[in-house]
């Protein structure tokens, strides 16, 4: 019989795939999105299948979630992210996690989404107006400050000063970055400050009416040591990491797929 | 359905003229405070002026001040413009001061016709209602010169028949919509009561009781518009404004129903009759202000619980799954009530999510993601469809 499921997360700037069986993670692959969605998900699954010596055939149940998920014609069926992300958590969040809040920071947008004591989905808010609330914003600035992306969560850490990031719309964010820089700041604790202004701004988006539970970081956003620090801080409480924050979307639905092939 | 159908087409598509009796006169109003009956009494027929128009807004974008609302906007563009017949019609406007961009455009409107505002007071106690009661008797008075008739006795109850028998057919309507499964969808619905704004009231009541008789005839044949569980959906907050119909239309395209709805240009705006206490001219004049200010339930007024009460009260009747809360981008008076509703129906065990949008195409796929999710939210439940072949290739 059928013992592996595919789940193939469609996001806005990488395509994620999470092969699982016997309800655990057996390997994940993440690509650029590329302009031909299908073609990129064909090939993913393909090396994912080859990479674990298994064939199509092995393949119970494929489910495609994300952004582009109703181009992912190699899936069997597609669902929403909120609903792939709140399935993912139940693999991936560590044994101490009690449901409540998942946030999750993809590339272009961010959205938190709240889960009954059994990982029900109850409610969602989602930000994809403003971009100065998601990854792609925190890839623009490391540009700016000369670093790449997984350099921005260390080298935060280090800052001492945090400085004060005003702007809650990416355009003047970056002239207030560029004239930080300009000003002799030094990059650690810009960094450490376009954090905070960060998880400011998501925090804002939290309801008031969903209280109960822990949080729990998903997304690419979440690799984000820096990122993860200003929650901690600004909530004063602990955040969660989910175990492959990337793919817990793809996981996720991978799990989904499981529950019908 | 062909009427509202007709009736929408005439004024959006046809550019045309809301359809009057030779020297009738057309009275625009802006909001549902403002008593159809008191106009009917003067031989006029009111039109409803809100506007969900597209091309209005992006005209009146360059008018009004960024922060304001499209509703208000899509005005501006339209007395900019004089591109909408209905609009050129009238012979006086009634702007209810609901909000502050409102008393600004009643302004920008006086340039153009005779406007007369009506105050809407924080609160509603005796004394509101008798001050509104000396406002309607000083509109009265501006209605008579407008149209050089004469309120009478007779015809203001004429007036109050004529609206009531819209409102009794539209009660009738919504008993028949709640029936499950549905008979009618909820866009539908929405598209028949916006209609309204354009139709004197004793014909759309005629219209619509044709539409309740072949709902009757839907129950008697077991023709319903699906079979399925779909998602039961209430609508909320800001008003809904053909042809801005866009979150309706999407809740139903994702699969969802729009199975209630608590906004003023849909079944609040006609749901409460005036109730006459007292046979007399002045308790007819006293029934109108308490109907329009008591049992509103519209975010200008400073304690609005009654919105809560009246919300708890669809949800149960209509054996809703889910709210979503419309606002429209600068209304801040029902932005402001998201949080405390939010809460409250957090208490029942209710998903709410609000919905900021604007009079454009632009937001489509956002507004589309957020509806997709949150049907689906309340639709997992359902058991999956399952398939079974063996794959040979990626
Ligand atoms: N190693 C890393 N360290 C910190 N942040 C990262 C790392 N890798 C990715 N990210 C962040 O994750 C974002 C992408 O997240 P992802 O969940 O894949 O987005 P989407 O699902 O929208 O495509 C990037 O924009 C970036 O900010
Ligand atoms: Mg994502």
């Amino acid at each position: 019989m059928n013992k592996y499921y595919i789940g193939l997360d469609g996001g806005s700037t990488y395509l994620k795939a999470a092969l699982i069986g016997r309800g655990r993670v057996i390997d994940t692959m993440v690509r650029n999105t590329g302009i031909d969605n299908d073609g990129t998900a064909r090939k993913i699954a393909k090396e994912l299948c080859k990479r674990n010596s298994l064939s199509a055939s092995d393949i119970g149940y494929i489910m495609a979630t994300g952004y582009s998920r109703k181009v992912l014609e190699v899936a069997d069926d597609d669902i929403s992210e909120i609903t792939a992300h709140a399935y993912g958590v139940r693999l991936t969040a560590p044994k101490e996690y009690r449901p409540g809040m998942i946030i999750d920071i993809g590339g272009q947008d961010s959205k938190i989404i709240y889960l009954d004591s059994s990982y029900g989905v109850k409610n969602f808010s989602m930000n994809d107006k403003c971009a100065a609330g998601t990854g792609k914003f925190m890839e623009v600035i490391a540009q700016i400050l000369e670093t790449t992306i997984d350099h921005v969560g260390p080298l935060s850490l280090q800052a001492t000063n945090p400085c004060d990031i005003n702007s809650t719309c990416v355009v003047f964010a970056q002239s207030e970055v560029i004239s930080l820089v300009a000003r002799k700041y030094n990059r650690c604790d810009i960094l450490a400050g376009m954090h905070i202004s960060m998880a400011k701004r998501i925090i804002k988006m939290m309801k008031k009416s969903e209280k109960g539970g822990d949080i729990l970081m998903t997304g690419g956003g979440a690799l984000n040591t820096g990122l993860h620090h200003a929650f901690e801080e600004e909530l004063m409480r602990d955040v969660y990491i989910a175990q492959y924050p990337q793919f817990n979307g793809a996981i996720g639905a991978a799990l989904i797929a499981s529950e019908r092939g | 359905m062909e009427p509202f159908y007709h009736t929408l087409k005439r004024i959006y598509v046809d550019m045309a003229h809301a359809e009057t009796k030779k020297n009738q006169k057309t009275i625009g109003t802006y909001c549902v405070m403002a008593p159809p009956e008191l106009i009917y009494a003067s031989g006029a027929v009111p039109v409803k002026l809100c506007s969900g128009n597209y091309t209005a807004f992006s005209i009146g974008d360059d008018i009004a001040p960024r922060d304001a609302c499209p509703l208000v906007k899509a005005v501006a563009g339209f007395k900019q413009t004089g591109l909408m017949p209905v609009y050129e019609d009238c012979s006086m406007m009634i702007v209810p001061i609901t909000c502050d961009c409102k008393k600004k455009i009643a302004g920008m409107l006086s340039e153009r016709c005779e406007v007369t505002t009506l105050h809407i007071p924080a609160t509603r106690e005796d004394k509101d209602i008798e001050a509104f009661m000396n406002q309607l008797y000083d509109l009265m008075e501006k209605l008579e010169n407008v149209t050089g008739n004469t309120i009478t006795y007779q015809s203001l109850s004429d007036g109050f028949r004529k609206v009531g028998y819209a409102q009794y057919e539209l009660s009738e309507f919504i008993r028949l919509k709640k029936q499950m499964p549905y008979l009618i969808r909820g866009s539908h619905a929405m598209a028949i009561l916006n209609s309204a704004s354009y139709m004197p009231a004793d014909e759309w009541g005629k219209a619509l009781h044709k539409v309740n008789l072949s709902l009757e005839k839907r129950i008697a044949e077991n023709k319903t518009v699906t079979s399925k569980k779909l998602p039961r959906i209430m609508l909320t907050g800001s008003p809904i404004v053909f042809p801005n119909i866009k979150i309706p239309l999407l809740i139903e395209e994702m699969g969802g129903i729009v199975a209630g709805d608590e906004t003023c240009m849909g079944e609040r705006g006609m749901w409460d009759p005036a109730v006459i206490t007292d046979n007399s001219f002045d308790g007819m004049i006293s029934a109108l202000a308490n109907r329009a200010l008591r049992p509103c339930p519209c975010p200008t007024f400073a304690d609005n619980s009654q919105r809560i009460y009246r919300l708890k009260q669809l949800i149960k009747e209509n054996k809703i799954q889910g709210v979503i809360y419309h606002v429209l981008r600068g209304c801040l008076v029902y932005d402001f009530e998201y949080r405390r509703i939010e809460e409250e129906l957090g208490k029942l065990g209710i998903p709410v999510i609000r919905l900021e949008s604007d009079y454009n195409e632009e937001d489509i796929e956002q507004l589309r993601i957020r509806i997709e999710a949150f049907i689906e939210l309340i639709k997992l439940k359902q058991a999956p469809e399952k398939v079974m072949t063996v794959r040979k290739d990626f």
